[in-house]
Order: structure tokens, then sequence, then C-alpha cells
């Protein structure tokens, strides 16, 4: 059941309250394309231009409780499964992404080191703060040791009764404004990996007179998010800042930040929903040659892709967010991946789409100026938290492991060969509770993802005989298995330099072709999952599609969709656009009243 | 790291401290008398995430599971041997 207007066929097994609190929220955001609407697409791009967070979209949300969802539900909030916590961001995003991070994203970092690891009473005021709207920081940056964060120097020293804050922090959403942070600071001088701490700080509590947070750092993307700095002089913080253990601060970033890593691909991919969507509009609407625009079959084939590719991060995103509460050991190449992936799938079609839009795709006014926007944020929020580079050199020195423990077994169909279950791929399956402490900094080796590409291919290969409409994916299924021995012969003799820090450009191919058959994993594992209840999820067509795509990015084909799977994909996604749904797996309803022939006017 | 799992009453210290020397000139392709024992892991170049690897290669060789965090917890050759002897004394 994915229907939210137009009601299911059928009770779904689990109708949670979320999906019915997303609808409201989307409501609640109005329609974008109303020039009167003060969450509107209008208003968001006048708030950008001032270079503010949109100050009724902050109220509204505020009203709606934003905060209330960072907290897990055992605390008093809402949050209970990071799958639909990520959806529920998606509408933001695909409104106004300052309004996603700046009044968002950064307070959900800044809790999970505080669930994790904070004492019941640190976690409770976290909890309350948040939940009557207040906000927590995440205060890690530096911007001399970027994402280093074994650098990061700020320093907590001890001293009578606490420690003393000195040095600095930049790059931090609302640090100007918020009542509390979470710090990442120095505790040991000496080398390695337990040399910092986190702190839970009471940020109005500290001296006036030995910290300093009125910087603001100005941006090409998310202009309106308040990205400040703080300066600490030997600033007393008392002994109960504390978070967790001393020496604990780097284990806990590399094991909370893979939650945050799951879930924020799965709101970015709003943006690219936003972006779709006004190109879609423009090419509906400008004629060339005596037809519109998307009538042309280049045109068409740019926006057809865009709109697989979203398919892509989407199946990514969703398996990724509901693995970390199913399978939660294997998150730390899982998260690494879906951050890597959906920011560069993203980008990639922001600029054929840009291309596609011509000088609408950088003028800031007029229709579509919404789209120069989400251009510019888009690049901001891909590299927030964790680049591409980063990602993939969390997945790198895993390669060799995963391939002898996992890729093997499953590539032998050997019987105890690790595949992910179903429920999985089922997107509306509820999920038990997220338990961070099962949470951990490697896999082990273990990864039942990659695993249903064996296992799908023997199964797809029984049913084509009898299924024609399912002969493309069982051969792409196939294919794919194909890469995965390969990948599994390269991990195994990559050189010894190529497993450490300084690896080469080969071992980061290596996990990037490793990435794209985990999308292709995603792909398969959620078209098969899907019930008769959405007939377009269950199609094979999207799937096959999709694993074209993937193919193309790991240069195994340079053949473009053929031409009726074109027609079928857009015929798909312009009514979905006439319709004022969305373009990812979900296809909910969206609070536009009437679609407009052209864009909104800025 | 497809070697054989050695019998744990067989890991005298000598033979884990050999074989620790052994594994981390592998990762840094130097030879084995270059690996200073008593240097940080770190300052040789096998840091945070890339120490977790060794963790990996201990259980492997030894059959035995250990913490991730095991070299950020004894970050030398001299600290990871003597947490290994007395884990495998029988």
């Amino acid at each position: 059941m994915t229907d939210l207007l137009t009601g299911a066929t059928r009770v779904p097994v689990d109708r949670d309250a979320t999906l019915e609190r997303i609808h409201r929220f989307e409501a609640l955001l109005g329609d974008p394309d109303d020039p009167d609407n003060p969450l509107g697409l209008r208003a968001v791009l006048d708030a950008d231009e001032r270079g503010e967070l949109l100050p009724e979209g902050e109220r509204a949300l505020a009203r709606f409780g934003l905060g209330a969802e960072f907290v897990p539900a055992a605390l008093g909030g809402r949050f209970e499964r990071a799958d639909r916590f990520s959806l529920l961001m998606r509408s933001l995003f695909r409104r106004d992404c300052s309004l996603g991070i700046g009044h968002g994203v950064t307070s959900f970092i800044a809790g999970l080191p505080v669930w994790a690891d904070g004492s019941p009473e640190q976690r409770r005021r976290a909890a309350e703060l948040l939940c009557r709207g207040g906000r927590i920081v995440a205060a890690y940056t530096e911007l001399d040791h970027g994402s280093d964060f074994a650098r990061v120097s700020l320093a907590a020293r001890p001293a009578p009764g606490g420690y003393l804050l000195d040095g600095g922090k930049q790059l931090v959403n609302n640090i100007g404004r918020a009542e509390a942070a979470v710090l990442f600071a120095r505790t040991d001088d000496r080398p390695g990996s337990r040399g910092h701490s986190h702190l839970l700080v009471d940020l109005d509590g500290l001296p006036a007179d030995r910290t300093e947070r009125s910087a603001r750092y100005a941006t090409s993307g998310v202009r309106g998010c308040l990205l400040g700095g703080v300066d600490f002089d030997n600033c007393p913080v008392p002994a109960d800042a504390l978070l967790g253990l001393e020496g604990g601060a780097m284990e806990t970033v590399l094991k909370v930040f893979q939650v945050t890593r799951c879930v924020l691909p799965g709101m970015v991919v709003g943006i690219g929903d936003a972006q779709l969507r006004a190109v879609l509009a423009f090419a509906g609407e400008r004629r060339l040659y005596g037809k519109p625009v998307s009538a042309l079959p280049l045109p068409r084939s740019v926006l057809t892709d865009a709109f697989v590719d979203l398919l892509i991060c989407d199946a990514l995103s969703m398996v990724a967010a509901r693995s970390l509460h199913l399978l939660p050991e294997e998150a730390s190449v899982r998260a690494a991946a879906v951050k890597y992936l959906v920011p560069k799938l993203l980008q990639d079609n922001s600029y054929r789409l840009g291309v596609l839009l011509g000088a609408r795709g950088y003028v800031r006014e007029g229709p579509y100026a919404g789209f120069q926007k989400a251009a510019r944020d888009l690049p901001v929020v891909a590299l927030a938290h964790a680049s591409g580079a980063v990602c993939l050199s969390n997945i790198v020195p895993q390669l060799p492991r995963l391939a002898d423990r996992a890729w093997r077994p499953a590539l032998d169909r050997a019987p105890d060969a690790p595949v992910a279950p179903e429920t999985v791929f089922r997107l509306h399956d509820s999920l038990p509770a997220l338990d961070f402490a099962r949470l951990a900094l490697t896999t082990r080796g273990a990864d039942s993802l990659a695993g249903v590409l064996p296992a799908l291919a023997d199964e797809l290969a029984r049913e084509a005989t009898d299924r024609p409409e399912v002969a493309e994916l069982a051969v792409l299924a196939d294919v794919f298995t194909g890469e995965l021995a390969d990948l599994a012969r390269r991990a195994g003799s990559l050189p010894p330099r190529d497993r450490t820090p300084v690896a080469g450009r080969r071992a980061f191919l290596l996990a990037e072709r490793y990435v794209l058959l985990l999308a292709a994993a995603a792909c398969l594992g959620v078209w098969r999952a899907a019930g008769t209840d959405d007939p377009f999820l269950a199609d094979p067509l999207w799937a096959t599609a999709a694993l074209r795509r993937l193919a193309e990015q790991l240069g195994l084909s340079r053949d473009p969709l053929p031409e009726p799977v074109v027609e079928a994909l857009f015929e798909e996604l312009a009514g979905r656009h006439r319709s004022a749904r969305t373009f990812d797996l979900f296809r909910t309803g969206l609070a536009t009243q009437a679609v407009p022939a052209k864009g909104v006017d800025r | 790291m497809t070697e054989a799992t050695v019998p744990s009453a067989a890991a005298s210290p000598e033979a884990i401290r050999g074989w620790l020397i052994d594994r981390v000139a592998y990762y840094l392709e130097c030879a084995p008398a270059d690996v200073d024992e008593g240097a940080q892991l770190t300052e040789l170049g096998l840091d945070s995430v890339y120490a977790l690897n060794l963790c990996g290669d201990v259980e492997d060789h030894f059959g035995l599971v250990v913490e991730p965090t095991m070299a950020w917890d004894h970050p030398t050759v001299e600290a990871i041997t003597a947490y290994l002897a007395a884990e495998l004394a029988p």
C-alpha cells in the first residue's frame, strides 16, 4: 500500500502512524506553486536570496514539533523507524533543503551520540530539549582538519570540577543560537583513536567572556543555513558534560554516523524529485520543432534516466535505512555505500537536467528558479557529513574480508551463505527498534545484500522460461553476479598498500564498483518483494531499467534504454507529474493543488 | 588472510610478536626488521579505520573474536602481543 490519497486496494500489513504524519506534514507545507503560500516555493526562493532560513518555515516546523521526530520513542519522541524518518524529511528537502539541514538534520545528528552513550539524565535532558523545539548542535568540523577527525584539535583539558575548552569549531549549523552542543574534543594529546571525547554542553550556561559564537560563513548552497563557528578561550565546563567514556568519541562517531549516513541520502532524494519536476514542467511547456521538448527523443531519455536513477537512489536508501534495524552488524559498509552513491547520482542528473533546462537552469528568477537553488544546494548537502571519498575509504579496507566471508560463499551457493531476508526489502513491513549497541565498527566480512545477486539470478533464470517479461532481468542479474565474482577475485588480490590509508585508485575503483552492485541488489530485492497492490513496483520494467542504468555506470553497457522502455517509463513519470505524486518508490500525493503549465514565478 | 588458524596453544608471545610484525610489515610494504615494536601503529601509518584490519587478521589467524578496537586500546605491536598472549593463554 503506497497510495495515501486514493486509498488502498487492500488493508496494509502495517499502516503505521508515520505515513499518516508524513501526509499531514506535506499538507502543512502546502502547495509549493501557490505564490501566496508562506511556505511555497516563491517564499523559499526569496528567503534564499536574503540568505536566511525561511522564518515562517521555522515556525511551522516548530508547530509541527519536528524536534520530536529526532528523539527515540522510548525517550518520549517520535523516532521509531529510520526509513520512515528519512521519508518524512524528504518532504522538507523537496521544498527547501536549507530548512531540512538548518532546522532538521543538524539536531538529529547531535542527538545520536546522546542516545547511544549518554547517561539517563543526559538522554532525558536532550530529549526534553528537542521535544520542546530546542536545538542541539553537532560541533565536529574544524576547517583545518576537514574529515580527518583523528586530528581534531579543540582541546578539553582536565581542570578542577571538569574541563577547560580551548580552541574552536567552524561550519557548525546553528551554533550561534542553539541551547546545547555536542562537542567533539581532544582529551588526550597522545596520537591514536582514544584521544577524543564527546561533551554535551549547555551553551547558554557558559561564561560569555570565554566563548565567542557570532561567526557566520557565507556559502554557495543552502544559503539560509546559519553555518557559524565557536571559539573557546579556556572556557570551563562541568565534569558531568562528558558524554560516554573519556576517549570513546571516535568509536561512537564511527558507529552513530552509520545512522545518519543511512538516512540522509533518503532525504536528499527529495532534491532530485524537485529538480526533475521543474525540468519536466519546462519540457512539457517549451515547444521545439512543433512539439513539446519532452516529446523529443534526447530530452525524453534524460528525463526518464533521471526518474530511474531516483528509483535506484530510493531503493538503496530504504534498504540501507531498514538494514539499520534488521542487520545493524552490516551497517558500516552499507552506510558508506548509500552516502557515496545517492549524492553522486543526483549530482550527475542535476547536471544533465540543467543542460536540458538551458539558461533557466541558472537564472535566479522567473519560472523554474527553484532548479538553480536545488542545483546549488545539492553539492553542499552531498559533501555534508561525509564526502564520497571518505565513504569509499571506509569500504576499501573491508573489501578483502567481504570477498572471503560473504561474496565467495554466496557465489559458491554455499548453504550457509548469507542472503538478506525479504523483510529488508518490504518497504511497509514493521521494524524492530534501532539498537545502537549492535552497530559495529566493521562488518567482520558480513554482507547479506550482495548475496541477493546470485540468489535472485538463479531464481530468475528458472522463471524466465515461463515468464518472458523477466527474461532481460534474469540476464542482467546474471551479469551482475558475474561482476560480483570478478570483484571478489580482484579484492582478494589487492596489494597490501591498497588496504591502508594510502590505497590507490585501483582500490577506490573496486569500492565504487561494489557500491553499484549493492544498488543493483537493492533494486532487485525491492522489486521482488513488491506486492501486487503496487503494480508499478511489482513490474519488472523499472527494475530492468535500473539494472541497465547501473550496468552503464559499471561500463558494461553503452546502449541507452530501448525506446519502448523509455516510452513506458515516461508515461508513468508524466502521469505522476500531472497527478502531483512523488517520483520515488512511494508515489505519494503532494500538496500541489493544480500543476501549473509553467513553473512558479519568483 | 586464508592461512589456517593456528592452535591457540602454539601461540607463544614470541610467535604472536613475530606474526604481528610480519603483518604490519605486509601492510606497510617494508621489511619486518624495520617495524618498531614500541611505536604507535598510528605513527607507522595504520590509523583509525585501518587499524581495524589488523583485528580481522587476528581473528582469522588465531581463531579468536576480538573487539574491532583492539588496536586502538593496545596501540603498539608490544601492547597487542601482551594482550593476545593473555587472551590465548591456556
